[in-house]
């Protein structure tokens, strides 16, 4: 039986086997001569495209093979090819690109792997990623240097420390600024020299009015934002199950972009939507415009349209400590519902001489009885003591969420997205004491200072999740993922977890406390 | 003209055999109903182009139940009534549909096929769950609530005229 009979043959019964098991051997291939399971092939493929790009690239090194090759006999292909691939390995070892493993970092303590690993992972950028062997040396090296740098400014060595920066930026001109490790370090180095060469306008302080704005290109340039907004509303909503009086109070009310969806749900919910009142609070706006009333009136505006009876109430103020819960005007039969996003992080400032702000919040809110509160928080550590442990955490957090924000293409949201993140990595490395607001702290931490405080975690349940996934999907950038951490939600890119939400509700105290029978009791 | 006629008027069922009616010329645009039942079982795309024909076509196509039963129709248990007025009060269901759920459903079959499930028009069906609805409606108040802010020059954002926070699902799929 000659060689294409038996192709003829065996591929014949290989097509009346339409749906063969993957352990069973390739009939067309087997015609051929070789004996590949069908569940290898792809394995071969990628094996034989390695050989190949091998033999091309050291083509005076396979001058051997030529002769060996027919003494093969080629029945397995899969272990034919390996051997042949350790053996060129051993003589010439050639860089794959889909295997870059880079050197070990000289500091054995930093783990670069977190922002070193996304490059091998995505073919299909714009920008090269493949590092040349100088630029990947100075990577690993500004690494380096930016950590030694910031240990000599915690042990006070500001010389050193003046002629490092002086060092990174030569290094900096080595590497690709406009993407990656590059970019980052660039951020990073900017602030150690604001902290160490201007101590006065130490933090990048702009106005409310420039906040908002690169807080709203922020919310558009990446997820974050929107899966905070609409997980905190699906709590809510499933706490306003069967009120019709509900009041909801938010922290930090921006251009109110989170309560048109909940407003749009309460006017759907089966049974009609309640009365919703809503207290934004804000900081006094220096320009004369009333940016809370403004905010408002759109919102109501909304709710008119879609048939929801709605009051708004805009209370301003600098510092969320000085919000006193009189200010709210919360009615005896409202159901309250507690919104902060990334504003309680401002209150953990630890003053020895004062009472903590955090302690004096929460125990307020707690005295409203919420039926919810729900918490959203940056999932970092960046409130160590140690200056070196908070930069070195910093460092890695916000690498990997500009790492995300490479996925964004429209312009200028991600140019401004960047700003906004490098205001808060300026206030964590640049500033102390009081003007340190940015003290974000992980969600475990915040789980036991809840706990501490009172409140007892509410499951954000299976529909939270399914709408996070969901608008995640739409997201079409591969590296978000959504993860559920007992009962919470967090949003992370390629498994390192960046923001978390979380649910709450206040333990009914045993005996009412003083004052908690509100004097206002009509409905503003 | 005449490929959507054909379209259409294979899904209906027309008894036109007889000899004597075979001479009387046909015109769709003499039975309103039945061009409408035709155009109701339309896809976005087709209903669009529809609307190019004539200006009794394109007068049909721009009324929102077409769009409506578009949207919802394949959506089960029924939506509540109280949908309706909602949607009409943001934008109507064309808007919605063009905005919202012709990018979301195609983000979402897109995933699908990437992550290899099929790719007909079954799975695409299966997709319009309950949370598919409560996200487009979501999404569509938020783009009402930013087009509010640009017309009435309240918010920061100056001569922006499409909704920015949507902007997300007219980018390119990056496959």
């Amino acid at each position: 039986m000659g060689p294409y009979e038996s192709a003829m043959s065996s591929s014949g019964s290989s097509s009346s086997c339409a749906g063969k098991a993957p352990d069973q051997i390739d009939g067309l291939l087997a015609g051929a001569g070789y004996r590949v399971r069908s569940s290898e092939l792809r394995n071969v493929a990628q094996r034989l495209e390695r050989l190949e790009t091998v033999m091309v690239n050291t083509p005076s090194e396979i001058s051997h093979l030529a002769n060996d090759a027919v003494l093969h006999n080629p029945s397995d292909l899969a272990s034919w090819v390996d051997s042949l691939l350790s053996e060129l390995n051993q003589s010439a070892p050639i860089p794959e690109l889909s295997d870059l493993t880079y050197a070990e970092p000289l500091d054995p303590a930093v783990n670069t792997g977190a922002w070193m690993e996304h490059h091998p992972a995505e073919p299909h950028r714009e920008i090269p990623q493949v590092l040349t062997a100088v630029e990947e040396d100075s990577c690993i090296r500004l690494v380096h240097v930016l950590l030694t740098c910031a240990g000599s400014v915690q042990r006070g060595e500001f010389s050193l420390a003046g002629a490092l920066i002086d060092e990174m930026q030569g290094l900096l001109t080595r590497v690709n600024n406009r993407c990656g490790i590059g970019k980052v370090a660039g951020y990073f180095i900017d602030a150690l020299n604001r902290r160490l060469f201007s101590p006065q306008g130490a933090g990048l302080i702009g106005s409310a009015y420039e906040n908002d704005i690169l807080y709203h290109h922020f919310y558009e340039a990446s997820p974050y934002l929107k899966f905070a907004h609409f997980t905190a509303n699906q709590a809510i909503l499933e706490a306003f199950d069967g009120h019709d009086c509900v009041h909801v109070i938010d922290f930090n009310l921006m251009q109110g972009l989170q309560w048109p969806a909940l407003i749009q749900a309460l006017a759907l919910r089966p049974g009609g939507p309640p009365l919703l009142r809503l207290t934004g609070m804000g900081p006094p706006s220096s320009d004369g415009r009333d940016s809370l009333r403004e905010i408002g009136l759109r919102l109501a505006e909304l709710a008119h349209s879609v048939n929801v009876q709605f009051a708004f109430r805009g209370v301003a103020a600098s510092r969320l400590e000085d919000v006193k819960p009189w200010m709210l005007q919360v009615g005896p039969k409202e159901a309250v519902a507690i919104n902060s996003i990334m504003q309680l992080h401002r209150l953990l400032v630890s003053d020895p001489t004062r009472r903590s702000p955090i302690e004096d919040v929460l125990g307020w809110i707690r005295n409203l009885n919420p039926k919810v509160m729900t918490v959203v928080e940056q999932e970092a550590n960046h409130n160590q003591p140690e200056f070196l442990d908070r930069f070195t955490e910093a460092l890695h957090y916000y690498s990997t969420m500009f790492d995300s924000l490479e996925t964004c293409s429209t312009q200028p949201d991600k140019a401004l997205a960047e700003i906004y993140i490098q205001r808060e990595i300026c206030n964590v490395v640049c500033c102390e004491g009081l003007a340190r607001v940015e003290r974000h702290e992980s969600l475990a931490k915040w789980r036991a200072r809840l706990s501490g405080a009172g409140f007892k975690p509410l499951h954000l349940g299976s529909n939270a999740f399914k709408q996070a996934s969901m608008l995640l999907t739409l997201f079409s950038a591969e590296g978000y993922c959504v993860e559920e951490n007992e009962g919470c939600l967090t949003l992370g890119w390629h498994s390192r977890p960046l923001i978390a939400v979380s649910a709450w509700q206040a333990i009914p105290q045993p005996t009412p406390p003083l004052g908690l029978v509100n004097p206002y009791n009509n409905v503003v | 003209m005449v490929q959507l006629l054909e379209i259409g008027l294979a899904n209906v069922e027309l008894n036109l055999v007889s000899d004597k009616e075979k001479r009387l010329k046909f015109c769709i645009n003499d039975h309103m109903d039945i061009l409408i039942e035709i155009l109701q079982r339309l896809d976005g795309r087709s209903l669009g182009s529809a609307a190019c024909v004539c200006r009794l076509w394109q007068h049909i196509t721009q009324s929102d139940m077409l769009w409506e039963h578009l949207c919802f129709h394949h959506v089960s248990p029924r939506l509540p009534s109280g949908v309706r007025p909602v949607v009409a009060a943001l934008g109507g269901y064309r808007r919605l549909y063009m905005l919202c759920l012709r990018p979301v459903l195609s983000r979402l079959g897109l995933a699908r096929q990437l992550s290899g499930g099929g790719g007909h028009q079954e799975v695409v069906r299966r997709v319009w769950t309950r949370h598919l609805v409560e996200l487009s409606l979501s999404l569509f108040c938020v783009d009402y609530y930013e087009r509010l802010g640009s017309g009435g020059g309240g918010g920061g954002r100056v001569g922006d005229a499409s909704a920015s926070s949507l902007m997300f699902l007219c980018k390119p799929v990056n496959v």
